[in-house]
C-alpha cells in the first residue's frame, strides 16, 4: 500500500472495505495477467501451465485427499515449532534482559549460534535424527528463536523503570512485577521478533519439507518439481502465499489490536502484512 | 488544625543524619545527592519539600520509597528501618507511571490485587477512589485517552486506594497546564481532608508548597541539606485559589519562604 499515509485519516471500516476492494482488484489482475501470458508465450503446460491447469491439479488434489493432509502436516509442524521457538525465545530473552548473570553467561554463546543459519543445520540434523518431525521442529523452532530472543532483550532493556517502581511500591512481589510490567511492556517487540520469527519460520518450513519431510507443501513442491508436474508446484505455491495470508488476518493481526494497539503503545500500521 | 495534632504528634518516617549518595558503576562515578539530612514527617500531616532542581528532592523520596539505601545515617517508618519498596509507602510519579496496558479501573485496583483482593471486592473499592477521583466516567477508558490532568488524578486514586500509611508525591503537577495545576492542587486538599494520611509533596514551586503545606521544608541546593522548616498555619478551609493569593499571611509565608529558596541560589 503505497498510499496507506492518505487512508490513515480515514475512518477505520471505511479503509478495511477499501483496502479489500483493493486487494481483490489485485488478484484478479494479476490471474488476468497469467492468462494473457499463456496466450502469448505459448507453452506446454508441464512447463508453464495457465490457470486452467492449475484449477484442475487443485481439484485433484483436493478430491484425493493429499492436498488436506498435506496442508494439515504442514500447519501442526509449524505451529508446534514456532510456538516451541517463541517459548524459548521470550524465556530466554527475559533471562538475558533481566540478570546480567545469565546475560554474561549466554550472550556470546547466543550470538555465535545466531549467525549459523539453520539451513546449514538441516543437513546435520538428517544425519544425527533421521527425516521427519523432530528434525524440522529443531530447524523451525531454531529460526523462530532468535529474532524473539532479540527483540524481547530490546523490550525488557527499553522498559521505563519508573513503571517498576510504580508497581512495587503497591506492593508487587518480583512475580508480580514480572507479569504487571516487564511481559506486557515487551509485548510489541515480542510480537515484532514473532513476526519476524514466523516469517522466517515459513520459508525454514518449505526448505526443510523438501530435504527432510515426505509431506507437507514443501514436500509438494520438491515431489511436482521431480515429476514435472508443474501445475502441482504451482498450487504448494499459492497455498503457501494463502497459508501465509490467513495467518496474518486471523492471528497475528488480531493479537495486536487486541493487545499493543489498544493500549495505545504503537498507532495503528498501513496495510504492510 | 492538622498544625496542632502536630506539635505532639508521634514521626510517621524518621530521617537522622542521612547521606545518599549515587553511585554509577559503568563510569566509576558517585554522585552525593542529599548530606547529613535529618527530618521528621509527623503523622498525618502534609510536609512539602521545596529546592531548586537538582538539590535531591527526588532522590530523598527514593530513599524513604525504598528504591535506594543511605549511605550514612537512618531513615526508619514508625520506628523501622525502610529497606526495600512496600505496599505501605505509597508514591505518585511526576510522569504518572500508570499501566498503559490497563485501565483507569484496573490501574486503581493494582495494589489491592497484589494483595489477592477478589475482583468483585477490589474492584467496588478501586470504584469509589475513582469516584473520589471524578473520573467514574473514563473508569474503563485507557491511560493514553485521557488528558494530563485526569491521568494524575487516576495516580492518586490508584496510591490512596492501597491505603498507604504515607503518599510521597514528586512534582505531580509539573507537567500539566497552569489552569488544571490549580484545580489539581485543590482537589488534592479536598480529597486530603476526606482521608487524613500523611503526605510528602515535593514541588519546586514556592507557591504550590505554600497552598498545600502544614510545614514547608526548604533544602539547600545540591548536595541538598535542611536549611529550614516554614510552619504554614493558614486555616485548612482558606486555602482556596481564588481568595488565598490576597491573604496577607499567605503572601508573607510565600514571601518568606521565596527568600529562603532564593538566599542559597543568589
Ligand atoms: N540515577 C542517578 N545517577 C546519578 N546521579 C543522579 C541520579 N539521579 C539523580 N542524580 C543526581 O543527584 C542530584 C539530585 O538529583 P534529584 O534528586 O533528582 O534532584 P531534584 O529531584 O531535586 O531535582 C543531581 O545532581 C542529579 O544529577
Ligand atoms: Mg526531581
Amino acid at each position: 500500500m503505497t498510499d496507506s499515509v492518505a487512508i490513515h485519516l480515514r475512518p477505520r471500516t471505511l479503509w478495511i472495505s477499501r483496502a479489500q476492494r483493493r486487494g481483490t482488484a489485485g488478484i484478479l489482475a494479476v490471474l488476468l495477467l497469467w492468462q494473457i501470458s499463456v496466450w502469448i508465450i505459448d507453452l506446454p503446460p508441464y512447463f508453464y501451465p495457465a490457470p486452467r491447469d492449475v484449477l484442475a491439479a487443485f481439484g485433484e488434489l483436493i478430491r484425493n485427499g493429499i492436498l488436506i493432509e498435506y496442508l494439515a502436516d504442514s500447519s501442526w509442524r509449524y505451529a508446534v515449532s514456532v510456538g516451541t521457538g517463541l517459548s524459548l525465545g521470550i524465556i530466554f530473552g527475559l533471562l538475558i534482559g533481566l540478570s546480567g548473570f545469565w546475560s554474561r553467561l549466554l550472550g556470546s554463546i547466543i550470538r555465535f549460534f545466531y549467525a549459523i543459519v539453520e539451513v546449514a543445520w538441516i543437513p546435520l540434523l538428517v544425519i544425527w535424527i533421521g527425516y521427519g518431525f523432530p528434525t524440522i521442529l529443531i530447524a523451525i523452532s531454531y529460526v523462530v528463536f532468535f529474532p524473539v530472543l532479540y527483540n524481547t532483550l530490546t523490550g525488557v532493556q527499553t522498559i521505563q523503570p519508573v513503571l517498576i517502581n510504580a508497581v512495587r511500591t503497591l506492593g508487587a512481589s518480583r512475580f508480580q512485577v514480572l507479569t504487571s510490567v516487564i511481559l506486557p511492556a515487551a509485548l510489541p517487540n515480542i510480537m515484532t521478533g514473532l513476526r519476524v520469527g514466523a516469517g522466517f519460520a515459513f520459508r525454514g518450513l518449505i526448505f526443510a519439507e523438501m530435504i527432510a519431510a515426505g509431506s507437507g507443501l514443501g514436500f509438494l513442491i520438491f515431489d511436482g518439481a521431480s515429476t514435472r508436474q508443474t501445475d502441482r508446484v504451482v498450487v504448494g505455491m499459492i497455498m503457501m502465499g494463502l497459508l501465509w495470508l490467513l495467518m496474518d488476518r486471523l492471528l497475528l493481526r488480531p493479537i495486536e489490536r487486541a493487545t499493543i494497539e489498544r493500549w495505545g503503545l504503537v498507532r495503528a500500521q498501513g496495510g504492510e502484512s | 488544625m492538622n498544625t496542632a495534632a502536630l506539635t505532639g504528634g508521634t514521626p510517621k518516617i524518621s530521617i537522622r543524619d542521612m547521606t545518599l549518595v549515587h553511585v554509577n558503576e559503568e563510569r566509576r562515578q558517585s554522585n552525593v545527592a542529599v548530606e547529613n539530612l535529618t527530618l521528621d514527617i509527623m503523622e498525618n500531616e502534609f510536609l512539602c519539600v521545596v529546592g531548586p532542581s537538582g538539590c535531591g528532592k527526588s532522590t530523598l523520596l527514593s530513599a524513604i520509597a525504598g528504591f535506594m539505601q543511605p549511605q550514612t545515617g537512618t531513615v526508619t517508618m514508625n520506628g523501622e528501618r525502610i529497606t526495600k519498596p512496600g505496599a505501605d509507602r505509597g508514591v505518585v510519579f511526576q510522569e504518572y507511571a500508570l499501566l498503559p496496558w490497563k485501565t483507569v479501573l484496573d490501574n486503581v485496583a493494582l495494589g489491592l490485587k497484589f494483595r489477592g483482593v477478589p475482583r468483585a471486592d477490589r474492584e467496588a473499592k478501586a470504584m469509589e477512589y475513582i469516584a473520589m477521583a471524578r473520573l467514574t466516567e473514563a473508569a474503563k477508558k485507557y491511560p493514553h485517552e485521557l488528558s494530563g490532568g485526569m491521568r494524575q488524578r487516576a495516580a492518586v486514586a490508584r496510591t490512596l486506594a492501597n491505603t498507604p500509611e504515607i503518599m510521597m508525591m514528586d512534582e505531580p503537577f509539573a507537567a500539566v497546564d497552569a489552569q488544571t495545576r490549580l484545580s489539581l492542587q485543590e482537589e488534592l486538599l479536598r480529597v486530603w481532608n476526606d482521608n487524613p494520611i500523611t503526605v510528602l509533596f515535593i514541588t519546586h514551586s514556592v507557591e504550590e508548597a505554600v497552598f498545600l503545606a502544614d510545614r514547608v521544608a526548604v533544602l539547600t541546593p545540591g548536595p541538598g541539606k535542611l536549611r529550614e522548616i516554614v510552619e504554614i498555619d493558614i486555616p485548612r478551609n482558606a486555602r482556596h485559589w481564588d481568595t488565598i493569593t490576597s491573604d496577607p499571611e499567605f503572601i508573607a509565608l510565600r514571601d518568606r519562604v521565596m527568600a529562603l529558596v532564593r538566599d542559597q541560589n543568589g
